[in-house]
């Protein structure tokens, strides 16, 4: 199993926040990285906090973890103090190489995933996630893009079959693969109206800009109003251009 | 990413049975690794570690000080603010080299109990837990000193000074924000810290302008040792106190970025940037006014001088700026306190239970109260030298033995000690600057010395009764 995909778990592991039904059947396929963190106030140390709950938290963690490997999982685990809770995540995406993301919301059993395809960048580590974690299983895919104005039905057409071929690359029997393309809409609104069908969603990271700066990320945004678990592919190391310092 | 591990390892326990935490693994640019996967974030950045220095130290230099300094020292206080910040740029550099070497929680506590032993870590740990208090004092009367100019400015008039009351209300206010409030303070000090450089960036401009003659102010005639040379040394000895912030930087050394570049350049900067802003207003102010007059007003001296210069906006300006330097100064001293007690309570020298964490606001509301609580006490005494000066007196003592602790830490060369930043011209900088520290002391008033003997006695008291038999030195 060398082509597990690494898929980001994180959890506020002192507030509440288990492991949502459904996620670790979703993850079976996956080497899990279990982020276990928990955010405390810039007045206290973290290694104050880590004094005092440390092993509480690593108890809930061990359990996530059985739980996750009972599922067929690969697990690794990371428990993390902090003031950022972002930066944490962003972090361990990084160091771990995490392919995606997932924000844990629960959901039954997954029978079909809507694949949300914005463009043709980053669509090489989509279509790992993807096929990694649905290719072995009975879940029934679904491309989905949303065309942009200036864009013909032909050049959508192009990509969603270059990812499904990519698929097919990747060992994935392309004919249960299905596609789907609408157009003049706003994207965000059309992906939560189409996922409203589908038991999860698998979606790009967005480029930071202003209106990502104000609004959120359109996979937060997503996640907050779809209401199943949304696997968030990120961006890969070398897109990534300018390393963010923080404050600095 | 660089893995330095510390091997420094603690033993022994406490007269409660408690036993020093175990040290953590290594030290990457943004965490510190403890087994078992366990991870503490690194989330303070450049900006947010010299908006910790400049936010302690510039409330007392600017805002407090000029007049009494003026007073004591005649227009050589310039003189007095400059050696005030060379010595603290001899002791900046040695920290700096201590906490790339050992960027933990704790700051000259850390450094010295691991460099020295606990007994001088305890004297210095507890010193430094009451010094800051001592200094957070300071500040809440500067500020109390500031609101009832406030009053004054509005014309009412009271039947009684409202200083002290007024830095109670403050202390008091600010401990039960630092407990229950989960907004988030350091972004407030960088905004707050910001304001002010800009406020006083440009007042000063414009009085150095009027100093030289632009604005056909020029300066008032005198001599510049108009009360003498030792007055310049003993006035150096008390303003001290308002370099007192670049070490707080350090105590927060195991939650700052990138701690190998990001602590040496936020603790040298901000002396240097302090020192300049320093040096600038008393010259601007002592050129205004001629120190006699300076002197008469006390506290709040720069708002006379900012009247004389812009009138009432100026005054205002800043009254406003002094209120908010004071209040960032007074926040910051309170919080490094509690992590100072938190450092203590993590290797058995204070109560673990001194470092609990709130369970509702995830506040450590036991060391937030135990900064908050004397600090009122303190408050209701008053004394703005002598507060000043014991402060100093118990910091000075740390800074001396940290510049000692580099030296032994250097001469010894333990494996684990590998600073990513050295200091330069080793080994006179670290000798002169313990030197500096130690000699300052001998300018102070005998009543502040006595009282910082008293407050380093009982610490050691303290911890031959409470934790004897706890070891912190690293493997040497």
């Amino acid at each position: 199993m060398t082509d597990r995909p690494s898929i980001l778990v994180p959890l506020r592991v002192l507030e509440g926040e288990s492991v949502p039904e459904g996620v670790p059947e979703l993850l079976a396929n996956a080497h899990v990285v279990l982020l276990g963190y928990h955010v405390i106030p810039e007045q206290t140390a973290p290694g104050q906090a880590q004094m005092q709950f440390e092993d509480r938290a690593t108890e809930r963690l061990e359990e996530y973890e059985t739980i996750f490997e009972d599922a067929g999982a690969t697990v690794e685990r990371r428990l993390v103090f902090t003031h950022d809770g972002q930066k944490t995540i962003d972090r361990t995406t990084t160091e771990h190489d995490c392919l995606a993301v997932v924000v844990p919301n629960a959901t039954g059993p997954v029978e079909d995933v809507l694949v949300a395809v914005r463009g043709a960048v980053g669509i090489d580590r989509l279509a790992r996630v993807v096929a990694g974690l649905f290719g072995e299983t009975d879940v029934s895919v679904t491309l989905y893009h949303v065309a942009r104005a200036d864009e013909t039905d032909e050049d959508a057409g192009t990509l969603l079959a270059g990812l499904e071929d990519r698929l097919g690359d990747l060992g994935m029997d392309t004919s249960t693969i299905e596609t789907r393309v609408d157009r003049d809409r706003d994207p965000l609104d059309a992906i939560v109206e189409a996922a409203d069908a589908f038991d999860t969603v698998v979606m790009g990271e967005s480029d930071p800009s202003l209106s990502t700066f104000v609004f959120g990320m359109p996979a937060d945004q997503v996640a907050d109003r779809f209401l199943g678990p949304v696997l968030v592919v990120q961006r890969g190391p070398a897109s990534d251009g300018v390393e963010t310092d923080g404050e600095a | 990413m660089t893995d330095q591990s510390v091997d420094a390892e603690p033993a022994g326990q406490n007269i409660a049975g408690e036993a020093p935490v175990e040290e953590p693994e290594g030290v990457t640019d943004d965490t510190t690794v403890h087994d078992d996967d366990v991870e503490l974030e690194r989330t303070i950045g450049i900006v947010g570690g010299l908006a910790i220095g400049i936010g302690t130290m510039i409330g007392a230099g600017i805002f407090v000080f000029p007049g009494l300094a003026a007073d004591n020292a005649g227009p050589a206080a310039t003189l007095s603010f400059a050696i005030g910040g060379l010595i603290a740029l001899l002791v900046a550099l040695p920290t700096s080299e201590l906490a790339t070497a050992m960027p933990r929680s704790g700051g000259g506590y850390y450094f010295i109990s691991r460099g020295m032993g606990t007994a001088y870590g305890a004297i210095v740990g507890l010193g430094l837990w009451l010094g800051l208090m001592f200094a957070a004092a300071f500040y809440l009367v500067g500020l109390g000193h500031y609101a009832s100019a406030v009053f004054t400015e509005l014309g009412v008039a009271l039947p009684f000074s409202p200083v002290i009351g007024i830095g109670l209300l403050f202390g008091a206010a600010l401990t039960a924000l630092s407990i229950g409030g989960t907004e988030n303070t350091a972004k407030i000090q960088n905004v707050v810290v910001g304001i002010l450089l800009v406020v006083l960036t440009g007042f000063l401009s414009y009085g150095v302008l009027d100093a030289v003659g632009v604005f056909g102010g020029g300066t008032v005639p005198e001599q510049f040792f108009s009360r003498g040379y030792f007055p310049v040394l003993t006035t150096a000895a008390l303003v001290f106190t308002s370099y007192l912030g670049f070490a707080q930087v350090a105590t927060v050394a195991g939650e700052i970025k990138q701690p190998g570049r990001n602590l040496p350049l936020a603790m040298v900067g901000s002396v240097l940037i302090v020192t300049v802003f320093y040096v600038v207003t008393i010259f601007v102010a002592t050129s205004a006014f001629g120190a006699d007059r300076l002197g008469q007003f006390g506290e709040t001296a720069m708002v006379e001088v900012a009247r004389d210069f812009l009138g009432l906006p100026g005054a205002v300006a800043i009254l406003g700026a002094g209120l908010l330097a004071t209040f960032s100064s007074a926040n910051a001293s309170i919080l490094s306190a509690s992590r100072a007690v938190y450092a203590l309570s993590r290797d058995a020298l204070l109560p673990r239970k001194a470092s609990e964490v709130n369970l509702r606001y995830g506040t450590p509301h036991v060391a937030l109260l135990a900064a908050g609580g004397p600090i009122l006490v303190l408050v209701a005494t008053g004394q703005v030298e002598l507060l000043a000066e014991v402060a100093s007196f118990l910091h000075l003592i740390m800074y001396g033995l940290m510049c000692v602790a580099l030296i032994v830490l250097r001469r010894r060369d333990p494996e684990w000690y590998s600073p990513s930043y050295r200091v330069p011209g080793y080994p006179v900088v670290p000798a002169v600057g313990a030197l500096a520290s130690f000699g300052l002391i001998a300018f102070m008033q005998f009543e502040s010395i006595g009282i910082g003997i008293v407050v380093m006695l009982v610490s050691y008291l303290w911890y031959r009764y409470y934790a004897g038999d706890v070891t912190l030195k690293g493997d040497i």
